[in-house]
């Protein structure tokens, strides 16, 4: 396991090589840089290619490549062109932030939510609560974010003018109790981004445990510790919930990698200012440091998540766990 | 992203022999939410095949005297800004995603995904490292965005690459078809979507490698092709099927993201993604609520098709 | 369980599904209409009126605070801007020479006196006593020289720089690293500086409006040269006095100006937040721009935006363009059938809702020489036909052109697309030409970078584009856009009787006579159909009641400094 773990860490350097050198190669390989987008309606090609001499996108791509390298290891990520005079780490962090604690929750809110449902599924498995729990979390899986946002805004915030139409204002809200008390609340504008945010993971968690609990209720020890006498709320919690919990385990990769993908569209169609939307914007501007420092930090996070999964199922591996309660 | 399912279950037993497909089809036959799913997904699909024939108008067809209006006795689903008929532009529209996902299942999930998955598990060694980190490089790339990144400086260079067939050849009108648009996504989508397979048939056939009677194929002399078509393709080919049936509606999911961003499939043909854009807006939706309803409602069905259908397979292979 | 039994059950949940949310839009429509109800009772726009308790917390600035929906600038350093979203920002922060008046007259900012030579090549500036930055310094002649130094030099290498200071002899060459300094601005004592140009230009005085040309402040920047405009040291009627990325922008006003003092003590910029509009609505606002959604809303006269909505023209003019060196095209007969053939009016009031006024000509509203009737050629498919029958191409039947060369060429018209959909009257205008001459023309949407690097290398066809001018003369955008030898020439138009036009323009010194051989020039390109002229632009918006002197120019120039807040 220790050997094992040491690869896995030694390949990270590797993965990011390999995906900055492949991201660097293809922002360069279609047509238009930045330093046009940026000159805007003035464009004298000797202009511009002394502008590009003078911020280093000159030269061949392993050359640029080369450079870009030296300087990130140094901890310099460039300068964007979308918003000059600060660097691409300044830029970056904040909308991170922003990000983060958004998808922070929503991973919060898919666990949260998407195991009780499950298990509640199973619980009733053989009763009409199953299947029409089930059937409408698959519905609800199957609408696109897309399509769930125009009508939520247009409900919430245009007919409803409960909720902001977006934007973001922090996670916290202060609610006053007759102006003496002061509530945290979420902000409401976190509510819209969090329900497109959630959505599809929470469906694919209460999905898996219900089919993992049905599984598990299967096994011999559950059946004998039923056949004990113990009651249902404690064969769920004792057994049942800890082993249907390691598959449930396995797609926190999955579930945080929807909620990246998400993020995208939410903080597009909202207007959040956050790291899907701004790197959208810096892919079409071809705002090359942007797009790599970006691809950097996306790429860490799946391939430090994927493998904290891959340790942490080692670490509860049922059949040690299951071979001890056995006893 | 999409090999949850597949993957949970791939230590399952697949069913085997000869009659093993007529029995899997007798199991899905009795299941009546498959065979639902299956009819809407057909007549989508059906409707996408016969475009030319059922759409009442031509998808670019334009009668701006009558823009924006909803259902009436001769736009079934009401016009869009330029009079064009919704219902037509839907039936193009699932003409695009019927290309897509058929292009990017056959050459992405079972061509380089078998190849790739089989090649893994049975030669094993360094080319097994090889194909296995190549797909781990892929699967921690954030994937939405290395796909818009991917169509938005591929797809012009792929546009001249058309262009220059066109002119070097007797080949025409492959652009003015959306033929070089399809092109890009496909072959964006291709190369994200095989990983899923792949693993899903080396582990498999790692485990078919251990039992007696590959053993005793191989110890008997016969060719490692040989072995891999006659005994291991029959037993993965349900895995196969399972993938590819999970995979369906992340490519038609991912096709119609993209062309949302305006990195996909470029006008004008028709897509899914281009028209849910058109109605997004909450103003929009409000005042038109039919630019949004239109596609939404379609793509929800046919994503929800693609779910039960898939699940439905899942019971059936595994003999429920 | 059995098949049916589950199968029953799903139906119940997707019905479950579909009550819920069926019957949730329904009781908010109730709801709704109601609630809608109400706000008439309050009288007018419910968040206007009662702007005041919405905004308790912030008691203290009530008064004289304006509310504007902005981005984040793309940067402040006035020397590297090219884009109109950050020259907002720089126009109030900083000043230069010259600026803008509302009714778009140049007048002297920093300058009090200035000097032309009789040969119209030399400009002696005298500046102001009183013309001071916002930290308390006296703005010098060598401030002027070290800002033009500045933004033309090689490590500055401003994208900018030489399309609006390359008519002072010596620019070019401190930009390519030729000269350490630029010749042409010599400073003759500490109050006067002397520019000399490489030819006698009318519009010198105009480009000096435009932020390249603003004056900065050599110790600031010399003291902090990475990150200075973070807190830029300007001249302007406003100081920035915060800036968080992404959230706000605080410009206060500088109470000594040389102009006269701001009326408006605080401006605030909100970067981030969903649909201006609702914004607007909630009294987030005190303006917002009116989109084609919810323009019917505010010019509806019962409705509660209409008393605020008003429509300003812009200088911006949106046309396709054809290459005139790449086939079919170098044929005007060709160019002029596809012009005949579209009708802008009723797409503009189709798609756009008549939000876009068609164009007239090249030269819009309120530039010199802008004649109001209709110049450009009208909507006539009996007369496109007769221009294509009279040019050398034909129609084949799969609706390409025959040259005359025995070449077929397909058409293919490219444009910027920022989302899913082509633009909207693109497809309309490629429906007409397939209905009224038979001739498939094919869209093509790229991202903005690749648009540019196309349109540089001469690869287009014909485009879909947009020119926006930077400062009220015929020039900046004849000259540029159509003399031979400009390099924003990017449709290779040649005429050697416009090329005539145009440089007798450049120094002629008698401004009627000038504007004459501009309108001269304009009609000889509509009739060549190098451009069709498609729409200009207004701006649409909405003004909170309690905001006084509101405008939209139609460019950018300060304007904060007139209006006025009475809250």
């Amino acid at each position: 396991m220790g050997a094992y773990i040491i690869r896995r860490v030694l390949w990270l350097p590797v993965v990011l090589l390999i995906v900055t050198f492949l991201t660097f190669t293809i922002a360069r390989f279609g047509p238009g840089d930045p330093v046009s987008v940026a000159a805007g309606q003035f464009r004298d090609p000797a202009v511009l290619e002394r502008v590009r001499a003078e911020r280093g996108l000159d030269g061949s791509v392993v050359e640029q490549y080369g450079r870009w390298l030296r300087d990130a290891l140094r901890g310099d990520f460039g300068e964007s062109f979308q918003q000059q005079g600060f660097t691409v780490t300044e830029l970056i962090l904040p909308r991170m932030w922003v990000s983060a604690q958004m998808g922070f929750i929503a991973l919060v809110l898919v666990f949260g939510l998407g195991i009780p449902f499950g298990l509640l599924a199973a619980r009733a498995n053989g009763t009409w609560v199953d299947p029409l729990i089930i059937g409408t979390l698959l519905f609800m899986r199957a609408i696109p974010v897309l399509v769930v946002i125009p009508p939520l805004v247009w409900l919430f915030a245009v007919q409803f003018n409960r909720l902001p139409v977006g934007g973001w204002d922090g996670v916290f809200d202060i609610w006053w109790i007759a102006d003496v008390i002061a509530v945290p609340i979420p902000d409401p504008h976190l509510y819209i981004p969090l329900v497109a945010l959630s959505l599809p993971g929470f469906v694919g968690v209460a999905r898996l445990v219900r089919y993992t609990a049905l599984e598990v209720d299967r096994e011999d020890y559950v059946r004998t510790a039923r056949a004990k006498g113990l009651s249902e709320g404690a064969v769920t919690f004792r057994h049942v919930l800890p082993n249907s919990l390691l598959p449930v385990v396995t797609v926190v990769g999955f579930a945080l990698a929807s909620i990246i993908e998400g993020a995208f569209f939410v903080e597009t169609l909202l207007g959040i200012p956050g790291i899907g939307r701004f790197t959208f914007e810096a892919v079409v501007s071809r705002d090359y440091d942007v797009i790599l420092a970006t691809t950097v930090i996306f790429s860490a996070v799946f391939v430090v998540m994927n493998l904290l999964v891959e340790l942490t199922y080692g670490f509860i591996d049922p059949r040690v766990r299951v071979g001890a309660s056995r006893e | 992203m999409t090999a949850t399912t597949a993957e949970m279950q791939r230590e399952t037993a697949a069913p085997r022999g000869q009659g093993a497909w007529g029995a899997l089809w007798e199991r899905l036959r009795r299941k009546r939410l498959a065979m639902i799913s299956l009819v809407v997904i057909a007549v989508i699909y059906g409707a996408g095949i016969l475009a030319p024939l059922v759409a009442p108008y031509s998808y670019t067809r334009q009668d701006l005297d009558r823009a924006l209006e909803g259902p009436s006795a001769e736009h079934w689903l009401g016009t869009d800004r330029l009079g064009r008929d919704m219902l037509s532009r839907a039936i193009y529209s699932a003409r695009t995603t019927l290309i897509v996902t058929t292009a990017v299942i056959l050459s992405g999930s079972l061509l380089i995904g078998n190849v790739l998955g089989m090649l893994s598990g049975y030669r094993g060694g360094w080319v097994d490292s090889v194909i296995m980190r190549v797909g781990e490089v892929f699967s921690s790339l954030p994937g939405l965005m290395m796909l818009i990144l991917l169509n938005a400086t591929m797809g012009p260079r792929v546009v001249e690459l058309v262009r220059w067939v066109e002119d070097h050849t007797f080949l025409s009108g492959l652009v003015a078809s959306g033929f070089a648009s399809y092109l890009t996504v496909f072959a964006a989508l291709s190369l994200f979507f095989w990983i899923g397979t792949a693993r899903v048939i080396r582990s498999q056939v790692l485990q078919l490698r251990e039992r007696d009677y590959i053993m005793a194929a191989e110890a008997l002399g016969a060719r490692p092709r040989r072995v891999i078509m006659q005994h291991v393709f029959p037993n993965v080919s349900f895995l196969i099927i399972l993938e590819v049936s999970g995979a369906l509606g992340a490519i038609a999911g991912s096709e119609i993201v993209l062309t949302w961003f305006g990195v996909g499939v470029q006008p004008p043909a028709a897509s899914f993604g281009a028209m849910l854009f058109e109605g997004s807006g909450a103003r929009t939706f409000q005042s038109h609520p039919h630019l949004l309803l239109v596609p939404g409602v379609v793509v929800t069905l046919l994503l929800f098709a693609f779910n039960l259908f898939g699940d439905a397979l899942n019971d059936a292979v595994r003999g429920r | 369980m059995s098949g049916q039994n589950r199968l029953l059950a799903i139906m119940l949940g997707v019905l479950a599904a579909l009550v819920l949310v069926v019957g949730g839009l329904s009781a908010v429509l109730l709801l709704g209409g109601e609630g809608g109800n109400s706000d008439d009772g309050d009288g007018g726009p419910t968040g206007v009126s009662s702007g005041g308790e919405d905004n308790g917390g912030d008691g203290a600035s009530a008064s004289g605070r304006l509310r504007l929906a902005s981005t984040d600038p793309v940067t402040l350093d006035p020397h590297v801007a090219g884009d109109a979203g950050s020259a907002e920002y720089i126009v109030e922060i900083f000043g230069g020479l010259m600026t803008i008046t509302p009714d778009l007259e140049i007048v002297p900012d920093l300058a009090d006196s200035i000097e032309v030579s009789e040969d119209g090549m030399q400009y002696t500036f005298t500046l102001r006593e009183d013309a001071f930055f916002h930290t308390g310094r006296r703005v010098s002649a060598q401030d002027v020289k070290y800002s033009i130094e500045r933004a033309a030099s090689q490590e500055l290498s401003s994208p900018v720089a030489v399309a609006y200071l390359g008519d002072i002899v010596g620019v070019r060459e401190k930009f390519f690293g030729l000269a350490e300094q630029v010749e042409g601005v010599e400073v003759i004592d500490d109050r006067t500086v002397r520019f000399t140009l490489d030819a006698p230009k009318p519009y010198f005085l105009a480009k000096l409006t435009y932020p390249t040309a603003f004056v900065v402040d050599q110790q600031q920047i010399e003291a902090n040269p990475q990150n200075w405009t973070r807190r830029p040291n300007g001249t302007g009627p406003y100081e920035l006095s915060e800036w968080r990325l992404n959230e706000r922008i605080v410009l206060e006003a500088n109470e000594d100006y040389h102009l006269g003092a701001p009326n408006v003590q605080e401006v605030l910029y909100l970067l981030s937040g969903g649909s201006a509009l609702t914004r607007f609505e909630n009294d987030e606002l005190d303006v917002s721009f009116i989109t084609v959604n919810d323009i019917d809303r505010a010019r509806d006269p019962n409705s509660d935006l209409n008393p605020l909505y008003s429509t300003w023209p812009q200088f911006t003019i949106s046309y396709i363009a054809f290459n005139t060196n790449v086939p079919p095209f170098e044929d005007a007969d060709v160019r002029r059938a596809l012009a005949q053939s579209i009708d802008r009016r009723r797409v503009s009031e189709v798609t756009f809702n008549s939000m876009l006024v068609p164009a007239t000509g090249v030269l819009a509203p309120q530039l010199p020489g802008y004649t109001p009737d209709d110049k450009t050629f009208q909507f006539d498919p009996e007369a496109a036909r007769a221009s294509l029958e009279a040019s050398s191409y034909e129609v084949t039947e799969d609706g390409r052109l025959l040259g005359p060369d025995g070449n077929t060429y397909n058409i293919t018209v490219t444009e910027v697309g920022g989302g899913a959909e082509a633009r909207i009257d693109t497809q309309a205008f490629l429906e007409q030409w397939r209905t009224e001459l038979g001739i498939n023309v094919e869209i093509r949407q790229t991202d903005f970078a690749t648009f540019l690097a196309d349109q540089d290398a001469g690869r287009l066809q014909m485009f879909n584009a947009g020119w926006i001018m930077d400062y009220p003369d015929p020039e900046s955008i004849l000259d540029l856009k159509f003399h031979s030898e400009s390099n924003l020439n990017d449709i290779e138009y040649t005429n050697e009787e416009v090329n005539g036009l145009l440089e007798a323009a450049r120094v002629e010194q008698d401004p009627e006579r000038r504007i004459q051989l501009y309108q001269e020039a304009e009609a000889l390109i509509i009739q060549d159909a190098a451009w069709i002229p498609l729409y200009f632009s207004d701006s649409h918006v909405v003004v909170n009641p309690a905001v006084e002197g509101w405008f939209e120019p139609p460019i950018v120039i300060p304007r904060l400094r007139f209006v006025e807040v009475n809250r």
